[in-house]
């Protein structure tokens, strides 16, 4: 097969999943790149090894299109696709931060249910402590209104905080996953030849 | 290559290419290719770049017939992508001016 077929080939089936014109767009790129090497006298194979590796190309063609969706809407699933995005990256570092980021993902969504629970009890508590006094209870209604406001209060700030925490955690990601970019040597990859 | 070497390219390749166009518009291979002989980068880097860049406003694309094959892709620098340069010059001049002095300080010590 021809180096430019197998070149765009690989960066295809690399950029799977981004929507259609994204990857028309890209592909149409790489191939003006090498109609213009072919005008300037290069072989497709010399093009070809000076691009670089496709699939890793791919990757961060990838990632960079998580980073931005996240960076135009901010939700779980642009969120979701930054985390899936840098990881596959692969940079070998990632293998050292990947376990202390699994630790900080546990412990915010930890502390995140306890946020919305306490949200919600405090949130279902109050009116009743307001009509009724609750069974073995010790104080009065308004102790009873006030612990009710304090809880849904406490549980409102925890999770504010775990949801502030969780935005400013992916933007670090962002500003990781771009420094891990933007540079790839040319020819470093031998399958190329293959 | 030297990881130091590749976070020191990294760091610089958008400005170079904001700089080439500042000179001219022109084309992916044109500017991956004179890039790649200055600072020895795998060329498909170049579209990854471009694209951000636009994205962020810094260029601007049109299409120019050319005499062979399909319509070719120029770009150009946009009124924020010349401000930024403009940062980033002053930046990068003042940074190495005082790497340099530093390094010249140093010398003089061990001479």
């Amino acid at each position: 097969m021809n180096e430019r077929d197998s070149f765009l080939r690989r960066l295809r089936s690399g950029l799977w999943g981004l929507p259609r014109p994204a990857i028309d767009d890209i592909i149409a790129d790489y191939e003006g790149h090498f109609d213009a090497g072919r005008a300037a006298g290069r072989s497709d194979a010399d093009v070809a090894t000076a691009l670089g590796d496709p699939s890793r190309l791919a990757r961060e063609l990838r990632a960079e299109a998580g980073l931005r969706r996240w960076e135009d809407e901010r939700s779980l699933a642009s969120a979701l696709g930054v985390i899936v995005g840098v990881i596959g990256l692969a940079a070998l570092d990632l293998f050292v931060i990947l376990p202390v980021l699994v630790g900080i993902v546990t412990t915010l969504f930890a502390f995140l249910l306890v946020g919305l629970v306490a949200c919600l009890g405090g949130g279902f508590a109050l009116p009743f402590a307001l009509v009724t006094n609750f069974p073995g209870f010790m104080g009065d209604r308004l102790q009873a209104a006030l612990l009710s406001l304090g809880v849904l209060g406490g549980g409102a700030s925890l999770t504010a905080f775990c949801i502030l925490f969780t935005i400013g955690l992916v933007n670090l990601l962002v500003r990781y996953g771009r420094a891990h970019y933007r540079l790839i040597t040319a020819g470093s990859n031998s399958r190329l030849r293959d | 290559m030297d990881s130091n070497l590749v976070q020191f390219k990294k760091g610089v390749l958008e400005l170079c290419v904001l700089a080439l166009l500042a000179r001219s518009d022109s084309y992916g291979y044109d500017i991956a290719s004179r890039l790649s002989a200055a600072i020895d980068m795998g060329e498909g880097t170049i579209y990854p770049l471009m694209r951000r860049m636009q994205k962020d406003g810094l260029v601007s694309t049109y299409l120019v017939e050319s005499s062979s094959g399909p319509p070719r892709k120029y770009y150009r620098l946009t009124e924020g992508g010349r401000n930024n340069l403009n940062a980033q010059k002053a930046a990068w001049t003042d940074f190495t001016r005082a790497v340099a002095a530093i390094l010249e300080l140093d010398l003089e010590k061990t001479s």
